[in-house]
C-alpha cells in the first residue's frame, strides 16, 4: 500500500514537472485543425445571469479553441448584478435571464451605454424536489405562492395540501440578484411587488441549490432547466399546472418550445455594449455566439429559439440596432411571449 | 597605541559613511517593523471607514444590530424589509465553534498530556509529524472532507433525516479537526515548560502518573492551556472555507446543530460572491459583520497572548 | 503539629485498596491517552484514504494538462490553477520574506535600551502575535481596499474607457479584421481619447505577432487580392478598428485590479506574521555566546546580525518560511475576496495584472457542485494540492538538514 502510494506520488510529481514545462503549448495543442490559427487578440468581459452562464461558458470554450489569444472572462453573479456591471462599464456583454428592466435601462442611458439586445435561448425554470418526494407530483402557481410568499407562508408540506406529510419545507432559492429569482417572484406573485419570504437558503451558485435539494427529502428549490438536466439522477422535476389549459407539464424540450410549460418558460438574452462591438474580438465573439448558440444551448440543456427570432437578432446585430424591445416609451415593462415582443415596432432607444 | 595590522584594513575601520550606512540599514529594518503596525492600523481604518456606510444608514440601529434576531441582508433587495440583526450569524458561528471546541479541546489536551508525559520518543517522532501534517492541510480540503465524509456519515448514523446536507455539526467537526493540532502543540509547549522538579516531587509523594499529570502538571501549565484554548477559539471563529462549503447559507437564530448555520465568515463570502452593488447598505453590512468578527477574534487573541506572556514569565 | 488524618489512620486494607484503585485509574487514563492520541492518526488516514478513493479515477495527465471545462468535464484539468498558485506563491515570497525576516532581525537583534523603547518593542511584539490571529478573510477585505481598488484614487477600471494609471509595459493599438478570415492587423494608437479608427488609406502597422507591415486597402467592388499573405495585411476600405492593448509581462498599472499581483500581496499580509514569528524563534535559538563574541570583537550590531546570527539562524528561517508558503498555497478565503470565484481561465497569468485561478479556489468551486465528475475532480485536485505541499515540506526538511551539516 505504502509503496504503491509512493509510486503514484512520484509519477504525479513527474507529471507536474512535465506539465509546468510544456504549459505554453497546452492551449494551442487542443485547437481544432484550422488551416491557419486565428490571430485575433483581446479581452472580453462578461457577467450576468448564472442561468445563461453555462451557454456563455460553452461558447467561450468553443470560441477560444479557434481564437486562443482572446481572453474571455465569464462570471455568473446574477442578472441584476450583471446589469450593474454593464452600466458601470465593467463588462462588454451582459448575460440576462430576463429582459432589461426600465430602471436598468435608464441607468444605461445615463451612463451613455448603448446596447444590442439579443435573445439566445429558451429556458424552463424548473421546480425541483428530492427524488424520494412522492407526494408533490404536480404543483399549481397558487400552491407555490403559498410556499414562497408572504409572512403567513406555509411552513410544512401539510399546510399546502392536507394529504402531504407534516414536515418542514426546506427551500433553496437563487440569490436576489439573479434573474431566476426575479422571474419566479414575478410569476408567483402575479406581478405584484411582493418579495419572497425570508425563511429560505439563498445562493447565487445554482450548484449549491442542487446539492441542497438533493440532500433532504423535504426540500424544494428552483433554478434553470440546465442544472436539472445535469443532475437528473439526484433531483425530480415537478409538473407545473398551466393556468391556461389546466394541464400539468414537465419542463421538457418539447413543452418549453411549444409554450406549454407556462408560466415558467422564459427567453434568455445577452446584451452587447455597442462601443465594445467596435472591437474586432467582441464582434467576432458575438457573431460566433449567434451562429452557435442553438447547438450549444441544447448541449447544456436549454431549448433553441425559432429561426425567425434568431434571424431578426442577427439582423439587429449587423445593423447595430440599439435599444430594448421590452420597455415601452413610457418606461413600463412589456410582458408576454418573446415572439410577440421581439419585433422592430417595439424597439425603444 | 598601535592598531593591530589586521584591523588597519579599510574594511574593518569605522568610517563616517560606514556609520551612515549602518544607520540607514537599521532604519530600514525598523521600517519593516513599522509596516506590521501599519497593517493593523490599515485593517482597523478600513473596517471602520467601510462599516461607517453601514452603521450610518437609517435602516440600521446599533441596538438592532447587536440584539436583532433576523439577518436578511442577502434575502432582501428592498432596504425597508431588510433586517440587520447579527444574532443569527453569531448563533451560527457559535454553534460551529462550540462543536469544534468540543472536539478540539478534550482531544487536543489529552493528546498533549500523552505527548508531554507518557509518549516514548519513538511515538513522539511519529505523532508530532502527523499532527503537523493535519495542521498543514488546507482548510478547503477539510471543507470538502466535511461534505464528502462527515455529513453523509452523520446522516447515516442518525438514520437519515435528522441532519441537513449542510449542517453546523459537520462543519464544526471539520473545524475541530483543524484546531486540534493547534490546541495540542500550544498546550504541550506549556506542559513541557513545567519544571521537572514539580513532577519529581509529585511522584516522590506517591502520585500515580494520572494524578501527577492531571493534578500537578495541568494546573501548573493552566495559563498556557487556557491561552491555547483562547487562540483555538479565535481560529475557529475566523475559519472561512470549511463553513462556506459545509455549513449552509441560511442565517437562523437557533441552537439546533443539525440545521444549516450561516456564520459570520460564511456570510462575508456569500456577500462577496453575490456582488451586491458596491455602496448599498446590504453590501456594507459585510463590513459591519467583518468588524464584529475582527473585534471578537482580536480580543480572544489578545487575551490569549497576555495570559501566555504572564505564564512565560513565571517559569523563565 | 498535628498529623493529617490520612497519615495517622493507617488502615492497611483501605490503603492497599485505595492504591490499587488509583493505579487502575491511572492505567485507564493511560489507555484513554493512547487511544485519543492515535485518533488523530486515524482521522488523517480516513481523510487521505477517502479523498484518494474518490479522486483516483481522475488522476490522469488530463488533470495536469488541461484547463477547467464546462463542456468536456471528463477532460477538465487544473493546469492554469497549478501555475497560478505557484505564481502567487512567488509574489508572496518576494514580498513577505524580506519584510518578515527584516522585522524579525530588528526585534531580536536590536533590543531596546530605554524604557519607552522597550514598551514600543513589546507593543510591536504583541501586535504581531495579534496579526497572526486575525482571520484571513479580513486580510482579504484589506487587500480588496488597498490593492484591488487602491481606495479608487486612480479611478476605476472600465471597459472601453479607463484602465487606471498605466505606468509601463503597455502598447496601444487598433485592431482591424483583415480580408483573410480570423486574421487581424494592428495600427498604432497614439490618441487615447480616440477609441476607434476608420481606415481609408494604406498605413504602416503591425502584424499580431509584432512584425511591422504595410497595411493595404481593398476598395469594395474591385477584385479582392488572391494571395493569402496579401489578404492578411489588407483591410476593407473604411473598416472600423477597435482599441486593443498589448501587455508585456511587466505590465504595471494602478490600481492593481483583480490581478494576481494583488492576490499575492494580500497573501503576503496573511503569512507575514507567521514568517516573523518563526524567524524570531530561529534567531532566538542562536546561542547568545556567538552574538556576544562578535560584539566583543568590536563588530556593530548590524555586522553581528549580518555575519553571525543570520547565517546561524538561516536553516530555521528557511524552514519556517517554506511552511508559511505552504499555508499561502492552501489559503482560499482571501483569494475568493480579492479575485472572486471565477475559475474559467485557460492559462496561467500572462502579465502582472492578469487574473489567475488558484488550486484552492478551483477545489472550492468543484467541491460545491453536484455532478459526481466534479466531485471526483475536486478530490483529484486535492491530491495534487497535497502533493505540492508535500514537495514544499520535503524541500524545507532538505534545506534544514543540508544547512545543519557542520562546515
Amino acid at each position: 500500500m505504502k509503496f504503491s502510494n509512493a509510486v503514484t506520488y512520484l509519477s504525479c510529481l513527474a507529471m507536474i514537472c512535465a506539465c509546468v514545462g510544456c504549459e505554453p503549448t497546452s492551449s494551442t495543442s487542443t485547437t481544432t485543425s484550422q488551416n491557419v490559427q486565428s490571430t485575433l487578440l483581446g479581452e472580453i468581459n462578461i457577467n450576468g445571469s448564472s442561468t445563461v452562464l453555462p451557454i456563455s461558458n460553452a461558447i467561450k470554450e468553443m470560441f477560444e479553441k479557434g481564437n486562443p489569444k482572446v481572453d474571455i472572462k465569464v462570471s455568473g453573479d446574477g442578472t441584476g448584478n450583471g446589469f450593474k456591471d454593464f452600466y458601470s462599464k465593467r463588462t462588454d456583454i451582459s448575460d440576462a435571464s430576463r429582459p432589461i428592466k426600465p430602471g436598468e435601462f435608464e441607468k444605461c442611458k445615463e451612463a451613455g451605454v448603448e446596447f444590442v439586445e439579443i435573445p439566445v435561448a429558451y429556458d424552463g425554470l424548473t421546480i425541483a424536489v428530492h427524488p424520494e418526494n412522492d407526494w408533490a407530483e404536480q404543483l399549481t402557481v397558487d400552491q407555490l405562492k403559498k410556499m414562497f410568499v408572504g409572512d403567513g407562508h406555509a411552513k410544512t408540506w401539510k399546510e399546502v395540501d392536507p394529504s402531504w406529510p407534516d414536515e418542514e419545507i426546506k427551500i433553496f432559492a437563487p440569490g436576489t440578484g439573479s434573474g431566476t429569482y426575479d422571474y419566479f417572484r414575478e410569476v408567483v406573485t402575479k406581478g405584484e411587488e411582493e418579495e419572497l419570504h425570508q425563511n429560505m437558503s439563498l445562493n447565487e451558485d445554482d450548484n449549491v441549490l442542487v446539492q441542497g435539494v438533493s440532500g433532504n427529502k423535504y426540500s424544494i428549490g428552483f433554478f434553470g432547466v440546465a442544472y436539472y438536466e445535469a443532475n437528473r439522477d439526484s433531483l425530480r422535476a415537478v409538473q407545473i399546472v398551466n393556468p391556461k389549459d389546466g394541464q400539468a407539464y414537465l419542463p421538457t424540450t418539447e413543452n418549453i418550445a411549444a409554450n406549454k410549460y407556462a408560466p415558467f418558460s422564459r427567453p434568455l438574452f445577452i446584451y452587447v455594449n455597442t462601443e465594445s462591438l467596435n472591437r474586432a474580438e467582441v464582434q467576432a465573439f458575438v457573431n460566433y455566439y449567434l451562429e452557435n448558440v442553438s447547438a450549444a444551448c441544447e448541449q447544456v440543456g436549454y431549448v433553441r429559439l425559432p429561426a425567425e427570432i434568431l434571424d431578426a437578432a442577427q439582423a439587429n446585430l449587423e445593423n447595430i440596432v440599439t435599444g430594448t424591445h421590452f420597455v415601452d416609451a413610457d418606461g413600463n415593462s412589456r410582458s408576454g411571449a418573446l415572439a410577440d415582443n421581439f419585433v422592430a415596432d417595439n424597439l425603444t432607444k | 597605541m598601535s592598531i593591530p595590522k589586521a584591523l588597519q584594513d579599510r574594511k574593518f575601520r569605522s568610517t563616517s559613511t560606514g556609520r551612515l550606512w549602518e544607520k540607514l540599514l537599521v532604519g530600514l529594518l525598523a521600517g519593516c517593523a513599522v509596516v506590521t503596525i501599519l497593517i493593523t492600523v490599515g485593517i482597523i481604518a478600513m473596517l471602520v471607514t467601510q462599516s461607517w456606510g453601514f452603521f450610518a444608514s437609517d435602516a440600521v440601529t446599533l441596538e438592532g444590530f447587536f440584539w436583532g434576531k433576523e439577518w436578511t441582508a442577502l434575502q432582501s433587495k428592498d432596504l425597508d424589509k431588510a433586517r440587520f440583526g447579527i444574532g443569527p450569524l453569531v448563533s451560527g458561528t457559535l454553534r460551529v465553534t462550540v462543536i469544534a471546541m468540543m472536539i478540539a479541546l478534550p482531544l487536543g489536551l489529552v493528546t498533549a498530556i500523552y505527548l508531554s508525559e507518557f509518549a516514548s520518543s519513538r511515538i513522539r517522532n511519529f505523532l508530532k509529524p502527523t499532527l503537523e501534517v493535519i495542521a498543514g492541510i488546507p482548510t478547503v480540503v477539510l471543507g470538502y472532507f466535511a461534505i464528502l465524509v462527515i455529513s453523509p456519515s452523520l446522516q447515516f448514523l442518525s438514520g437519515g433525516e435528522l441532519f441537513d446536507t449542510f449542517n453546523a455539526t459537520s462543519a464544526g467537526i471539520a473545524v475541530g479537526i483543524l484546531c486540534l493540532p493547534m490546541v495540542c502543540s500550544l498546550s504541550e509547549d506549556a506542559m513541557r515548560a513545567v519544571p521537572r522538579e514539580l513532577r519529581e516531587g509529585a511522584y516522590g509523594l506517591g502520585c500515580t502518573p494520572f494524578e501527577c499529570s492531571v493534578k500537578v502538571v495541568v494546573p501548573a501549565a493552566l495559563s498556557g492551556i487556557i491561552s491555547a484554548f483562547l487562540l483555538a477559539f479565535s481560529r475557529a471563529v475566523g475559519e472561512t472555507m470549511v463553513v462556506a462549503l459545509a455549513a449552509g447559507t441560511l442565517p437562523t437564530f437557533s441552537a439546533d446543530p443539525t440545521q444549516q448555520a450561516q456564520t459570520m465568515t460564511g456570510f462575508i463570502v456569500e456577500m462577496i460572491k453575490s456582488e451586491n452593488e458596491y455602496g448599498t447598505v446590504q453590501y456594507f453590512s459585510l463590513y459591519g459583520v467583518a468588524i464584529t468578527l475582527f473585534v471578537i477574534t482580536f480580543a480572544m487573541t489578545l487575551a490569549g497572548q497576555l495570559i501566555r506572556r504572564r505564564f512565560k514569565e513565571s517559569y523563565a | 503539629m498535628s498529623m493529617p488524618a490520612a497519615l495517622t489512620d493507617q488502615d492497611e486494607v483501605f490503603q492497599a485498596e485505595n492504591a490499587a484503585k488509583r493505579k487502575r485509574l491511572s492505567r485507564v487514563f493511560y489507555g484513554v491517552c493512547v487511544s485519543i492520541a492515535m485518533l488523530s492518526i486515524v482521522v488523517l488516514v480516513v481523510l487521505l484514504l477517502s479523498i484518494s478513493w474518490q479522486g483516483k479515477t481522475r488522476l490522469s495527465s488530463d488533470l495536469l494538462r488541461n484547463a477547467h471545462s464546462e463542456l468536456e468535464i471528463e477532460k477538465a484539468g487544473m493546469s492554469p490553477a497549478i501555475i497560478g498558485s505557484l505564481c502567487i506563491c512567488g509574489v508572496c515570497a518576494f514580498a513577505a520574506l524580506p519584510l518578515g525576516v527584516g522585522t524579525a532581525i530588528f526585534l531580536e537583534e536590536f533590543q531596546p535600551t530605554s524604557k519607552p523603547l522597550r514598551w514600543l518593542h513589546g507593543f510591536v511584539q504583541l501586535n504581531i502575535a495579534n496579526l497572526a490571529g486575525v482571520p484571513s478573510i479580513v486580510y482579504g477585505l484589506l487587500g480588496l481596499s488597498v490593492f484591488v481598488f487602491m481606495f479608487n484614487v486612480f479611478g476605476r477600471i472600465q471597459v472601453n474607457e479607463s484602465s487606471g494609471l498605466e505606468l509601463t509595459g503597455v502598447t496601444h493599438f487598433y485592431q482591424l479584421l483583415s480580408l483573410e478570415s480570423g486574421q487581424t492587423v494592428l495600427v498604432p494608437r497614439t490618441d487615447l481619447q480616440q477609441k476607434t479608427i476608420k481606415l481609408e488609406s494604406p498605413t504602416a502597422g503591425f502584424s499580431p505577432s509584432g512584425a511591422p507591415i504595410q497595411i493595404g486597402i481593398w476598395e469594395p467592388g474591385t477584385p479582392k487580392p488572391t494571395d493569402v499573405n496579401v489578404r492578411r495585411r489588407t483591410v476593407r476600405k473604411g473598416a472600423l478598428g477597435g482599441a486593443y492593448s498589448k501587455h508585456a509581462w511587466y505590465y504595471f498599472r494602478l490600481p492593481f485590479g483583480q490581478s494576481f499581483l494583488a492576490a499575492g500581496l494580500t497573501l503576503a499580509l496573511v503569512i507575514l506574521p507567521i514568517i516573523i514569528i518563526s524567524s524570531q524563534e530561529a534567531l532566538r535559538s542562536v546561542s547568545p555566546s556567538l552574538r556576544e563574541a562578535s560584539l566583543g570583537l568590536g563588530a556593530t550590531r548590524w555586522q553581528t546580525a549580518r555575519n553571525v546570527t543570520l547565517p546561524a539562524a538561516m536553516p530555521g528561517i528557511m524552514t519556517g518560511s517554506i511552511l508559511a508558503m505552504g499555508r499561502a498555497i492552501g489559503e482560499a478565503a482571501p483569494i475568493l475576496v480579492v479575485l472572486g470565484a471565477a475559475v474559467a481561465k485557460n492559462s496561467g497569468p500572462q502579465h502582472l495584472m492578469d487574473s489567475v485561478v488558484t488550486m484552492p479556489v478551483l477545489i472550492f468551486n468543484w467541491a460545491g457542485r453536484q455532478q459526481h465528475e466534479f466531485k471526483e475532480l475536486a478530490a483529484a485536485a486535492i491530491i495534487i494540492l497535497l502533493i505540492v505541499l508535500l514537495v514544499l515540506n520535503s524541500i524545507a526538511i532538505f534545506i534544514r538538514q543540508k544547512m545543519q551539516q557542520p562546515g
